[in-house]
């Protein structure tokens, strides 16, 4: 009963710590955004003159325009190759389909920094893409096409295959089946592939800061170089909305699911 | 057998399917007539399903011909043929609702929008899925999606409905009840039904043929009595549940009885000539359902061909009847029968009690090599 007692007093006390540990920082920094301090390291009194700035700022403006466009271009063609991958592995049966499957996924375990230089050397001395949007949105699609393929994949072992055979013996030729019965089937892994992609393209910062090439820089470029500079109030700013807007999309998805549901 | 004068509804010849080198389906020929209910029976891994999934066109065959309506079919797709599957998964489309998947198969033959939509009124009608047709798959009860199954291939108007185990996932009363229910919609859109099962008692109480394979093979075809009364061979016998099956050489052919001796020297006595080729084959023993076999106490007098004394071993409690197991003294059989519990039979024996055990020749099922 004591030993009860005692964990039952410490499981709250430290689930709170790990809590605090864990959003601290984050709420430290939407905080200060608000902040009226030049640096945006403490508190002087409320403003929103950040806001103002960022959305005044051109470079930022760019450097968000590109950093969605190639978010947005990068799940697309991930998720579409994803799924035509795992489809292949999973359905079809020829020699070496192990050791595809495995080199498919490996580039997830590469790290980023090998990755990130390895595709410079490639673009640049192999075969020859300029740098900037195409550079940068190859390298994406490679590290994400594979988490496509993976998240796919996993959907699809769970899957009743007889639904193909059904559409078949219904009078659906290929085709017609994939698009009205396989399709929608893998649709919800398809969507949380892009759930995950989309947000791991807009972050990333190491594979994009090799293959970005001079003058063209998306979102985490941007703040890392301005980092530099000591413009840590603007940081702030673009922190807090990199905080807020993914969790507006969390509870917005969770709204609609509960509304499906119903 | 079949009507000579029309062809049947699926004509199936010296079929043969290979499974990387394995024989699946080894020359099967049969003939499904119009209008029946037409059952393979046959324990798992004998071959049936592959035999229906070769009629779907779900598998491509080794050898042979599949006809329907006379036509042979062997190179049509699944997707242009004229009959329809309900597969044991079901495999309802998930993401479509009740009318969805009814629809489905009407859309793609491009049938046109009023017409569907009487047809799926039709069906939801027969099936008793009114108020249904908006819901999915997921909200929906085990019968209920069993009757979206049926109705989604009945829809099409198919010449035969090809079932593979449908009613397997189903508890025993939900199937009890689905069994006459399909029977009746059988009876009532008139469709030839070819259907797969490994369970004897939904073949028996829905075939008008049931053809029972082993080993890729038909073994035996007939009416739901003649498999079941007169099996011809111990698989079948064992498959049919006559717990009783006695190998034995014929002794005595005599007359209109035949004398068959086991092994250990027991004697059976079996009515001749019960199957016409009878004659032709050897004879290789004596089947008896349990439920064909009584008992009586020790010294009774029982006027009876076939009587054997022996002295009971177990009484096991099945609710519809009692599974007696005796054994015979002289010779070491053991025999199973089934006591009614009608007459409280169970009283009147306990385990270790000496018995007489004894059937009718006309009971006796002469097995054929």
């Amino acid at each position: 009963m004591e030993t009860k007692n005692i964990t039952s007093k410490i499981l709250p006390v430290s689930a709170i710590l790990v809590y605090l540990f864990l959003w601290l920082p984050t709420i430290v920094l939407v905080v200060l955004s608000f902040s009226n301090n030049k640096f945006g390291i403490k508190w002087e009194g409320f403003t929103l003159r950040w806001y103002a700035d960022i959305i005044n700022n051109v470079g930022i403006r760019n450097a968000l325009k590109m950093s969605l466009t190639v978010a947005l271009v990068t799940v697309v063609l991930s998720t579409i190759i994803g799924t035509l991958t795992a489809y292949g592995l999973y359905k079809y049966k020829f020699h070496g389909k192990k050791f595809l499957r495995t080199s498919i996924l490996l580039p997830i375990t590469v790290p980023y920094v090998v990755t990130g230089g390895a595709l410079l050397v490639f673009f640049t001395r192999v075969v020859n893409i300029p740098l900037g949007y195409p550079s940068i949105i190859i390298a994406h699609v490679t590290f994400s096409a594979p988490l496509a393929t993976f998240v796919v994949l996993g959907r699809m072992g769970r899957i009743d295959w007889t639904l193909e055979e059904a559409s078949a013996d219904l009078g659906a030729n290929v085709l017609t089946t994939w698009r009205k019965v396989t399709l929608p089937v893998l649709l919800p892994a398809i969507i949380a592939s892009a759930a995950l992609i989309f947000p791991w393209s807009f972050d990333d910062f190491t594979i994009t800061y090799f293959v970005c090439g001079i003058g063209t820089t998306t979102l985490p470029i941007y703040v890392f170089s301005q980092l530099r500079y000591g413009a840590t109030s603007v940081i702030n700013t673009i922190g807090t909305i990199f905080v807020v807007l993914p969790v507006i999309g969390l509870l917005l998805m969770n709204l609609l699911q509960k509304k499906k549901v119903s | 057998m079949t009507n000579k004068n029309s062809a049947p509804c699926v004509e199936l010849r010296g079929v043969v399917k290979k499974f990387s080198g394995l024989v699946a389906v080894d020359h099967v020929d049969l003939k499904v007539e119009q209008g029946k209910v037409f059952s393979l029976l046959g324990p798992s891994g004998c071959g049936k399903t592959t035999t229906l999934r070769l009629v779907a066109g779900l598998e491509m065959l080794d050898g042979g011909d599949i006809l329907i309506d006379g036509e042979v079919i062997n190179d049509v797709p699944a997707y242009n043929r004229d009959c329809s599957t309900v597969f044991q998964t079901l495999a309802l489309f998930p993401h479509m609702t009740v009318e969805g998947n009814i629809a489905y198969g009407l859309e793609r033959r491009k049938v046109d929008k009023a017409e569907i939509k009487v047809r799926i009124g039709e069906m939801v009608e027969l099936m008793g899925l009114g108020g249904m047709e908006k819901r999915h798959p997921a909200q929906l009860s085990g019968g209920q999606r069993q009757r979206v199954a049926l109705a989604r291939s009945l829809v099409l108007r198919p010449k035969i409905l090809l079932l593979d185990e449908p009613l397997a996932s189903l508890d025993r009363k939900l199937r009890k009840e689905m069994q006459v229910e399909l029977k009746r919609i059988q009876r009532e859109v008139g469709i030839t039904f070819l259907y797969v099962t490994h369970d004897q008692k939904v073949a028996l109480s829905i075939s008008d043929i049931i053809a029972v394979m082993a080993n890729g093979k038909l073994e035996q075809i007939g009416s739901a009595r003649d498999i079941y009364e007169t099996p011809k061979t111990k698989l079948i016998a064992d498959f049919m549940g006559a717990s009783n099956i006695f190998p034995g050489k014929a002794r005595d052919k005599a007359g209109k009885n035949v004398e068959i001796e086991t092994e250990s020297g027991l004697k059976i006595i079996a009515l001749k000539g019960k199957d016409k080729d009878g004659n032709s084959k050897e004879i290789t023993g004596v089947s008896v359902h349990p439920e064909l076999i009584g008992i009586s106490h020790k010294g009774t007098d029982v006027k009876v061909g076939n009587k054997f004394e022996g002295k009971i071993v177990e009484m096991i409690y099945q609710g519809d009847f009692i599974e007696t197991k005796v054994v015979i003294g002289r010779t070491g059989e053991q025999i199973t029968a089934n006591l009614g519990s009608e007459f409280g039979q169970e009283t009147q024996f306990s385990p270790g009690e000496e018995v007489v055990v004894y059937w009718n020749p006309a009971s006796s099922n002469i097995l054929l090599g």
